[in-house]
């Protein structure tokens, strides 16, 4: 249990922003305290703020909020909180804001924010707001097709931002902005690359208004390290729980997102199939691929149309190569929504794993024009040119994943693997030096950083590399090998010894059955050495295990 | 997964990444700034012979090419630029462009309709492959492609564009309005006014690509030739990341981030822009079908050239031979003999330490000249010229050597290379210690014009030639003694290379010797331990063997002696011929300061030969004075003045002030020792002699402010004037004595025993 005894439901403004708390009351009270022991409140809470956020035309915000109610037991009728109380401004705005929803809900912003001109209510207002900026962006996304020139596309902005901030910030001066207004507010400073402003605002929101997931949402985006992470002050309150997980998750602290989440299980939330993925995604992450796979299976039970993280189940069964199950998923997806990025992820990679790469390709490509900030696809396009021997095209694809995001670091990984193609050991350090910058963990990158070492005849720094890979946890068991090849090369013949033994434990205690070829390699080794030193017993009991594996060679018989 | 805004997934077409930079097909495209410069030019074309002055319509063509090749500037700038070379010309196109703004959208279009016009006709205006007829042709095309509501939007920016440039003083109130509304926050990170960022022309608005190569272009040049003149770091990287925003496709920006990054020493970003630039460009490569896989792997091969020599730049010497070998095989594999080339050029700078890399270099020009690369070919050249000149070569063949490639640079206006000649030729004539040629060398590089300049008033570029001829003659001056004309050259290097800039080490260390130089003939020798630190700070060697030579000057002999020996094991390795010969005489020096004279013999003789072999003309005399005076004080005069008759005539001609003041010095005191044997009236006709010789040493010396020489030759001619029984000379000399000898503290070393 997390044990904070905050039984007393403290309002969860801190003294910091008392200021502001006075407006919070105009939006029906929402405390929420950082304790999970009632969990009917929590679900009254999330219920509310599904009402709410739907009302405002958060779509998202408000289905993450139903679908974590939905994972709580459901509530009696006598616990069934009434819709919130219409004030007098909401009374008034009533018809404008039917009306101005009706036309959001078919995309007619401009037309919903001309009827909801003047409306003072806080519900009004932000949808208001709201309109005119989604407005700004969808004219934006059209304006980019139709730009004066191509330097020009860059260029092309929500023009509507301008002046939505400078009404927004008026307001946030006066304090008269609710959660939900704070939260544009953010949106609307983000967009305008002043993140800093944005961060404090978005922290704001979530003191105001705890409840809303989109807030939290925003401010996962824009923190980029643990550091920034400490230097936040964040409500204590349930919520923060969820979005600990969550920001871990992103900043690849596996472990400790791990651990968030099973509290959050622990506590009651076990139905929740938001949580069920994000810890199937970090397993994912962290290549755990059995237990990723099997909670991949689990979700689909629990939600068979489910598209969201689909992707990445893909990619596990990609991985274990399961073509008649990544066959059944993207047939399946298909059926339910062929036009999703997901969708067309899952068919890239079935096609990827049948060699039809080509194809592969061109949905991810698919993929691209449906969400060109779609980053895995990016890299996912990247492999596939890699597999097509096109390697410009490659090194194309694995560049704009970058640009999306710097920080990815398969798309590091996939650019210095493109380099090696092009046998420039040298010149793709520098990108496994980077990949290995944003993983510092991974054997993949180090074997790889190691392999080029080797190239290069630097076999210092290989070895390094190598033992590094070793002591982080080598996940596909070649690290030792290569670093006892390696010694065999310096004629270090104790340590080569020393990483067979290690490498042969390795093996036998994962008591995994899969193809080592390198087994016998490392036997006969065994065998060689133990004869040199004279150690009959050892060498003729490595010499029999070499045997058994068919390849040994003659001189195991000398023995 | 993480979702970024809601917003994303009602509109799936984003800006980044999708539409390529070159769907369109053009460079180029109208903004209301081009329709501004299209009026003008329509203007001009109407308005005949008569209307405008001859002085007045060049000044318009001189103006014309940059308003068409720069970045888009306001209307009000653009009116000022055009009523500075005719007024009446701007009041027309004022007037047009007011019409157009305030009236409708059917005015613009008859405005390019009429356009082509001026192509028409027996006799017309513009002709159609002049560079304004291209621009026009060029506006004319992509106003034609625009679709229905670009040209709307193009209408309404041009009002926009009016607007600001009429109300510019109205807006300026609104500014503080919204300012002071703002309060604190940063306004200029988001764009929210225009009129912010008229300040700063260069920052505003996209540039066509067309500006923006010619932006790149200069910026480049600038960073290459004239580094105070082109934008400062942070500006310019500001400018190539809003470039890069603008479009991320664009990869020469990358590059010039590269150079931008180099001037600041980053390594870090400068190998990510480098590495960026080189996938890029790689994929440009991979759009032109037509070169195919050819020019694809080219980028490659130079990719991995540029990483080693960006690891050369930084020190990377060992990183640099990895990626130099990479290049190699890459180049190798796929027979780019130009590449390798290339290649071979830089691995005789990563292997200058070794003693066979001439045999490299030589290699290097004949292949160069072979594919007829004259760049490379000269450069390796001049590289070898130097190496032979370090290795002692006779002066006749490196000038030969030089000359000829001279000619190659002449035919192919390879300017730049030509001022690297001539400083080259400088440096050689001070090696070979002829310092007249030397400064003659330096001044003709001074007083001539480069081939390319690069802004209209300035005939000279900022190159490290320049530097280094410019410090060559700041230490010819101060050698002479002409401390003021030193200091004055010295000034001029400040203003041409401030201290951040690439070459600014060059005059930093220069200016510290020159310094320290003083400060020993002042006798101030804290003064000039304290420059030590500065020196080694830039040249380690050259600052060891400052210390030793103040800790000489303290009688710390023992650990000068140390300090001596050590370095001279170092240069004996590196083969620094010439500051092995300036130790040993430092040693020879010390031996005799410690009176043991004749284990200095062996250490000069050492000296002088390798001297003699190696032709420093300069070190050679001054062994021979040493020589000379190591034999005057082991008893044998006669010997020593017959050996400074050979000396004294290069040093006289070439020598530092401060070597002529001794070479006479010597010669008196040779003189008076020689005559010691003589009879009377010979003896005093020698001291006579030494007499005049002494009055030329203190002259010298005078210039460069050695007042402990001063005094020693002053005691000399007192006791000379004692011996030829001029009582009255002697006092004048003996109070000049006293003088100085109670200004200067005595330094326990007997006077005789200084040369």
């Amino acid at each position: 249990m997390i044990g904070w005894g905050g039984r007393d439901r403290k309002m969860a403004a801190s003294s910091s922003i008392v200021s502001v708390a006075p407006t919070a009351s105009s939006v029906p009270v929402l405390p929420s305290s950082c304790d999970f022991s009632n969990l009917r409140e929590i679900k009254k809470q999330l219920l509310l703020i599904a009402g709410l956020t739907r009302e405002r035309g958060l779509l998202h915000s408000s289905k993450w909020s139903a679908e974590l109610a939905f994972s709580l037991p459901a509530l009696p009728l006598s616990e069934l909180q009434p819709p919130p109380p219409i004030t007098e401004e909401d009374a008034q705005d009533m018809d404008a804001y039917t009306l101005a929803k009706a036309y959001f809900d078919v995309k007619e912003y401009d037309r919903a924010a001309h009827f909801l001109h003047g409306c003072n209510s806080k519900k009004a207002y932000f949808l208001y707001m709201y309109s005119r900026y989604l407005s700004g962006e969808k004219k934006k996304d059209d304006e980019t097709v139709d730009s004066l020139g191509p330097l020009e596309k860059g260029q092309v902005k929500n023009e509507a931002l301008r002046e939505l901030r400078v009404e927004l910030s008026k307001k946030h001066q006066a304090r008269e902005l609710d959660g939900f207004g704070l939260y544009l507010y953010g949106v609307v400073l983000r967009k305008l690359d002043l993140v800093k402003e944005a961060i404090d605002v978005f922290v704001e929101a979530t003191h105001v208004l705890p409840l809303h997931w989109g807030a939290w949402l925003e401010l996962c985006n824009l923190i980029t390290d643990k550091e920034m992470l400490k230097f936040l002050s964040l409500p204590d309150t349930w919520m923060k729980e969820f979005f600990l997980a969550h920001i871990y998750t992103e900043l690849q602290l596996i472990e400790e997102a791990l651990q968030k989440y099973q509290n959050l299980i622990d506590v009651g939330f076990s139905k929740s199939s938001y949580i069920v993925s994000q810890i199937a995604v970090a397993y994912h992450n962290i290549r755990d691929i059995d237990k990723a796979l099997s909670i991949f299976n689990e979700l689909r039970k629990q939600d068979p149309y489910r598209i969201e993280n689909m992707d990445t189940f893909s990619n596990l069964l990609y991985v274990r190569s399961m073509k008649s199950e990544l066959s059944y998923l993207a047939h399946n997806l298909c059926e339910i929504d062929k036009y999703r990025v997901e969708t067309c992820c899952v068919i890239g990679n079935y096609y990827s794993l049948r060699s039809q790469h080509e194809k592969a390709a061109l949905y991810f490509q698919r993929a691209l024009k449906l969400n060109p900030r779609y980053l895995g696809a990016w890299t996912l396009m990247g492999h596939e040119y890699m597999e097509m021997k096109n390697t410009s095209a490659a090194i194309q694809a694995y560049r704009h994943a970058i640009e999306v995001n710097k920080r990815d670091y398969r798309a590091w990984y996939g650019l210095g693997q493109t380099y090696e193609i092009l046998k420039m050991p040298f010149y793709c350090l520098y990108y496994y030096r980077r990949a290995h910058q944003l993983r510092p963990n991974d054997s993949r990158m180090l074997v790889a950083l190691g392999e080029c070492y080797e190239k290069l005849n630097q076999l210092v720094e290989a070895k390094k590399c190598y033992w590094r890979a070793y002591a982080v946890g080598d996940v596909e068991k070649m690290a030792l090998v290569k670093l006892a090849k390696l010694h065999e090369q310096l004629t270090e013949s104790e340590q080569a010894a020393q990483c067979y033994i290690k490498y042969i434990q390795d093996i036998y205690s994962c008591g995994e059955i899969v193809e080592h070829l390198e087994e016998s390699t490392a036997f006969r080794y065994l065998a060689q050495y133990y004869f040199k030193c004279k150690l009959w017993d050892e060498a003729s009991a490595c010499a029999q295990k070499c045997c058994a594996f068919n390849d040994g060679g003659g001189d195991d018989r000398a023995v | 997964m993480a979702s970024v805004h809601e917003s994303l997934y009602f509109n799936p077409m984003m800006t980044n990444g999708v539409v390529h930079a070159n769907v369109f097909g053009i460079k180029d495209w109208v903004t209301p700034y081009k329709i501004a410069v299209l009026v003008l030019l329509n203007e001009m074309g109407r308005t005949g012979e008569g209307a405008v002055s001859l002085m007045e319509r060049r000044r318009l063509n001189q103006l014309l090419l940059p308003l068409l090749q720069g970045p888009d500037i306001t209307l009000s700038k653009l009116y000022k630029l055009i009523e500075e070379s005719c007024p009446q010309l701007a009041n027309s196109v004022q007037i047009r462009i007011k019409l157009m703004a305030e009236g409708e959208l059917k005015d613009m279009e008859q405005f390019f309709d009429d356009l082509s016009d001026s192509f028409s006709g027996t006799e017309p205006e513009v002709h159609k492959t002049s560079v304004v007829g291209l621009f026009l042709r060029h506006m004319i095309l992509a106003y034609s492609k625009l679709s229905f509501s670009q040209v709307f939007k193009l209408y309404t920016a041009l009002q926009q564009y009016f607007q600001n440039g009429e109300k510019k003083t109205m807006e300026d109130a609104d500014m503080e309005l919204a300012s002071r509304e703002e309060g604190e926050r940063k306004m200029e990170k988001e764009e929210l006014d225009v009129s912010i960022r008229e300040e700063e022309v260069s920052c505003s608005g996209p540039l066509s690509q067309k500006q923006a190569e010619f932006f790149l272009s200069q910026q480049a040049s600038l960073l290459k030739n004239d580094e105070t003149k082109a934008l400062t770091p942070a500006s310019l990287q500001k400018e190539l990341n809003n470039l890069l925003k603008f479009n991320p496709d664009f990869a020469e920006a990358h590059y010039l981030s590269y150079l931008n990054n180099l001037r600041v020493q980053d390594v870090f970003s400068s190998t990510h822009s480098l590495l960026h630039y080189f996938d890029r460009l790689i994929l440009t490569g991979a759009e032109s079908k037509s070169n195919g896989e050819e020019g694809y792997g080219r980028s490659l091969r130079y990719a991995a050239l540029n990483l080693a020599a960006l690891h050369c730049r930084f020190g990377h010497y060992q990183q640099a031979e990895l990626a130099l070998q990479e290049a190699i095989r890459i180049a190798q594999e796929s027979n780019d003999h130009v590449c390798l080339q290339h290649c071979l050029s830089w691995l005789y700078v990563l292997g200058q330490k070794r003693s066979d890399s001439y045999v490299l270099l030589e290699h290097s020009v004949k292949k160069a000249v072979h594919f007829g690369l004259p760049y490379l070919a000269s450069l390796g050249i001049q590289s070898l010229v130097q190496q032979r000149a370090f290795a002692g070569k006779t002066a006749n063949k490196l000038m030969d050597a030089l000359k000829d490639s001279d000619l190659l640079h002449w035919k192919h206006s390879l300017s730049e290379l030509i001022d690297i000649s001539i400083a080259q030729k400088t440096a050689i004539w001070r090696l070979y210690g002829r310092s007249t040629m030397a400064l003659q060398q330096a001044q003709m590089l001074l007083s001539m014009n480069s081939l390319e300049s690069v802004n209209a008033g300035v005939q000279q570029n900022n190159t490290e030639s320049f530097a280094v001829a410019l410090c060559h003659l700041a230490e010819l001056h101060a050698e002479q003694g002409c401390f003021a004309a030193a200091s004055e050259v010295l000034k001029h290097l400040k203003e041409r290379f401030p201290p951040n800039s690439q070459h600014a080490q060059l005059w930093m260390l220069c200016d510290q010797k020159i310094q320290f130089d003083r400060a020993m003939n002042d006798g101030k020798y804290h003064l000039a331990d304290s420059l030590v630190t500065g020196i080694t700070a830039l040249n380690s060697i050259e600052g060891v063997y400052r210390k030793a030579v103040v800790l000489q000057a303290q009688n710390q002999m023992s650990e000068a002696h140390k300090l001596l020996q050590k370095l001279l094991i170092h240069c004996q390795r590196t083969r620094n011929t010439e500051m092995v010969i300036s130790v040993l005489l430092s040693v020879a020096e010390l031996y005799w300061r410690s009176s043991s004279p004749t284990i200095a013999l062996p250490v000069l003789l050492q000296a002088l030969a390798l001297s003699k072999e190696y032709r420093l003309q300069h070190l050679a005399s001054e062994t021979v004075l040493n020589l000379a005076f190591a034999q005057l004080i082991l008893g044998i005069p006669e010997q020593a003045l017959s050996l400074l008759h050979m000396a004294i005539e290069p040093i006289l001609a070439d020598g530092a002030v401060l070597d002529k003041g001794r070479a006479m010095f010597l010669v008196a005191k040779c003189q008076v020792a020689s005559a010691a044997s003589c009879e009377p009236l010979k003896k005093a006709e020698a001291l006579e002699a030494a007499i005049e010789n002494l009055n030329e040493a203190k002259n010298y010396f005078a210039k460069v402010d050695c007042k402990e020489q001063i005094r020693d030759v002053v005691y000399f001619q007192a006791r000379l004037y004692h011996t030829l029984g001029k009582t009255q000379e002697r006092n004048r000399c003996a109070m000049l004595f006293r003088q100085l000898h109670q200004d200067l503290p005595f330094h326990g070393v007997p006077l005789i025993n200084l040369l």
